[in-house]
């Protein structure tokens, strides 16, 4: 098994992040590249800076991890999400599923995608020419 | 006793300050720690819907029904915004 899941402070390479999960009983790869929006209900961001509770996040992406693996048919996952200071259009995280076939690399990475932001410990500012504001997340759930 | 206390983002901002240290009565329940760090951090309560907050225990989101022991790691932060 080569699971990885990792906080980088440095630029995030997605090509060298998908190329790490994939085994060679797989036949599709499928990887998430989200990055840094401009524009956020019409407000100009300048910039974003991505926080973290370190060795909680780690933990729950260990889980999260642990948990796709149960749900779907899947060979590796490989999660890396980027903290600190990120300009427009820069990588803040990658997700990466390895599976025998398509389908299930499709739905793993969605599900993984929507439960990370609902338990991985990490939080953004966004940074506008006039103030910030820590976004909250609206969909988090207590005690998960 | 003394416990471990984190902030994080916007509870950072509130409480003034991102890690500290605070006394709690000996072996006292998790969601009475909380009620003791909202008393002794107003701003917490002042800034956030107290029911929007999280709680956790030692790296373990927290239920409230935990007992805290000397030296754990607390943290109390808003839902959180990665992705």
């Amino acid at each position: 098994m080569t699971d990885f899941y990792e906080l980088s402070d440095k630029h995030l390479e997605i090509g060298e992040i998908a190329r790490r999960v994939v085994p060679p009983e797989c036949g599709a790869t499928v990887t998430l590249d989200g990055y840094v929006r401009q524009f956020t209900k019409g407000r100009e961001t300048e910039y974003l800076v991505y926080e973290a509770y370190k060795p909680m996040a780690l933990k729950e992406m260990s889980k999260l991890i642990a948990n796709a693996r149960e749900k779907f048919d899947i060979a590796n996952v490989g999660i890396v999400h980027r903290l600190g200071k990120l300009e427009i259009g820069e990588t803040s995280i990658v997700i990466s599923v390895a599976a025998p076939h398509r389908r299930a690399a499709f739905e793993a990475c969605e599900w993984l995608i929507k439960e990370l932001k609902r338990t991985v410990p990490i939080w953004k500012k966004e940074v506008y020419a006039d103030g910030e504001v820590w976004v909250e997340g609206g969909t988090a759930e207590k005690g998960k | 006793m003394k416990v471990k206390l984190l902030f994080f983002g916007a509870t950072a901002a509130s409480a003034g300050v991102g890690e500290t240290e605070i006394l709690l009565a000996d072996n006292v329940r998790a969601d009475r720690a909380f009620e003791s760090i909202f008393a002794q951090f107003p701003n917490l309560a002042k800034n956030h819907d107290k029911k929007s907050l999280h709680f956790s225990v030692n790296q373990e989101y927290a239920s409230g029904s935990e007992t805290i022991n000397e030296g754990d790691e607390l943290a109390v932060f808003t839902a959180v915004s990665g992705g």
